[in-house]
């Protein structure tokens, strides 16, 4: 008499499916309703998922939390999904395979995805260069994630249009690779956001920073890579935090590297600080310190 | 009935050197046991090799039977498959006092033979053969598209798990009907 699986008690079922690799268990749980649902109640453990963009297709890497797959990067499971097919990739150990699902588009693969493995959102998104029309689809597809990378490999206009689209979908992270404020982008007003960390990087190009954009800031960590703002801002900065007492601020951690060298005693003048080695501590009324350290080009606060 | 060659192996002296203690104890002659599956071919088993079985430790661990009342009762088995109770021996004699290696590769690749095995050891409870049981399960989709996993696993579409669904509950209706209807006459 032919058995099928689903006739196996259920704990012998999810023993197998914890035997399985991810690719294995995506196609499983593409099979049915009941092998979905099977596959998300086994509770699969993987890392978080990335995906990176690039002209117009998205690579999704798919990683296994588990021990003995973790430790080889050739276990990492790369899916493509084309923005103009409702179809996926498939790179595996054989080659590339094509799957497709009735009724399915590509947002409907990524939510499958999501779900079988029971995560709520893409982690990181990374946009290494993408074709203008297609920003729409991303977001359409990815409503939702964690980190935004935008890659010095964009136009700028692009990287522009996909900062001003997607980083207000970004709940913990924003991570920018070329300088993309000007009167139309404004970065005070992107400082405002709640979000965990923001990096902004462009050797090229330097960002200018002013007192206001400091004051203003609602990031928890903060990383400005080549960034001018004169000593005079920055004094004037520490004065209005040593005047702040009880005022919420909200960054931890500001680090900014900046163009030119700059002069301690003038970040400093007029100010009663701790003096250590390469570092000076702040002590404000209501208890709360600052640390901050000054080291050739960098300056480095650190709010306790 | 099965040969217990390989069980009665294990009761042999261990080497002084290596474990005086066990050297120095009485030599316990070794008990057997006897099971029998649907097709009632009697298979004759060591204890130390139904120790891997948790269902039948746990029946046999208070018993005290001798030789004759174990081969006067066996244990049946109605549920469970001649072949696949042989298969169950086999690898309970070949793992006696044994570690479990990692990989098994002794184990039926035909995939009713398979099924079987598993649901049998399953309510054998031999944990560390259904592990590799349910490896050889896994390993049979291993590099296969959807629509493969669904020919090998024989897995039904939605529609044919809706349309299982529906008949199912219409025979639970129907059955419904026909008890209230016989415990109606009852009454009368």
């Amino acid at each position: 008499m032919p058995i099928s699986i689903l006739s196996l008690p259920i704990s012998d079922l999810q023993y197998a499916l914890n035997c399985m690799e991810i690719d294995e268990l995506i196609a499983f749980s593409l099979c049915s309703k009941r092998t979905k649902t099977l596959v998300k109640d086994a509770k699969i453990p993987i890392e978080p998922i990335h995906a990176q963009i690039y002209q117009n297709y998205i690579i999704l890497k798919i990683r296994s939390s588990n021990l003995r797959e973790a430790e080889d990067e050739s276990y990492s499971l790369f899916i493509y999904v084309d923005f103009s097919n409702p179809w996926i990739e498939l790179d595996r150990k054989n080659g590339m395979e094509v799957w497709r699902k009735e009724g399915f588009t590509q947002s409907d693969f990524i939510a499958h995805f999501l779900n079988v493995f029971n995560i709520s959102m893409i982690h990181a998104l990374s946009i290494e260069n993408i074709e203008k029309p297609f920003l729409d689809t991303v977001k359409q597809i990815i409503p939702k994630f964690n980190k935004l990378k935008i890659s010095s490999d964009c136009s700028n206009d692009v990287a522009k249009m996909a900062f001003s689209n997607l980083s207000p979908i970004a709940t913990k992270e924003v991570a920018v690779h070329q300088n993309l404020f000007d009167n139309e982008n404004d970065f005070s007003k992107f400082l405002t956001r709640n979000l965990e960390c923001a990096f902004f990087i462009d050797y090229e190009n330097s960002l200018e920073l002013l007192l206001n954009d400091l004051l203003v800031a609602n990031i928890d960590t903060l990383y400005i890579i080549n960034t001018k703002i004169t000593e005079k801002e920055l004094n004037r900065f520490l004065k209005l935090w040593m005047k702040g007492s009880h005022r919420f601020y909200r960054p931890k951690y500001i680090k900014l590297s900046l163009e030119k060298k700059t002069e301690h005693e003038e970040v400093f003048r007029g100010i009663k600080c701790d003096i250590g080695n390469h570092e000076r501590r702040l002590k404000r009324a209501d208890g709360k310190e600052l640390l901050i350290s000054i080291l050739l080009t960098y300056v480095i606060f650190e709010f306790q | 009935m099965s040969s217990t060659e390989q069980g009665t192996s294990s009761a042999a002296p261990a080497e002084p050197t290596t474990a005086p203690e066990s050297a120095a104890a009485p030599e316990v002659p070794e008990s057997f046991y006897y099971v029998h599956g649907k097709d009632k071919v009697v298979h004759k088993v060591s204890a130390g090799a139904l120790q891997h079985s948790a269902l039948i430790h746990g029946m046999i661990s208070n018993l005290g039977y001798t030789e004759e009342q174990a081969k006067a009762n066996p244990f049946p088995f109605e549920n469970i498959d001649g072949d696949i109770l042989q298969m169950v021996v086999d690898w309970c004699n070949q793992h006696k006092g044994k570690p479990t290696p990692p990989e098994d590769t002794n184990l039926p690749k035909q995939k009713e033979k398979l099924f079987d095995l598993v649901l049998a050891v399953n309510y054998l409870e031999i944990k560390e053969l259904l592990t590799y049981c349910c490896k050889q399960v896994a390993m049979m989709v291993k590099g296969k598209s959807p629509e493969e996993i669904r020919e090998i696993w024989m897995i039904p579409t939605d529609a044919e798990d809706e349309a299982a669904e529906k008949e199912a509950k219409k025979r639970a209706g129907k059955e419904a009907a026909g008890e209230t209807a016989a415990a109606a006459g009852d009454a009368k």
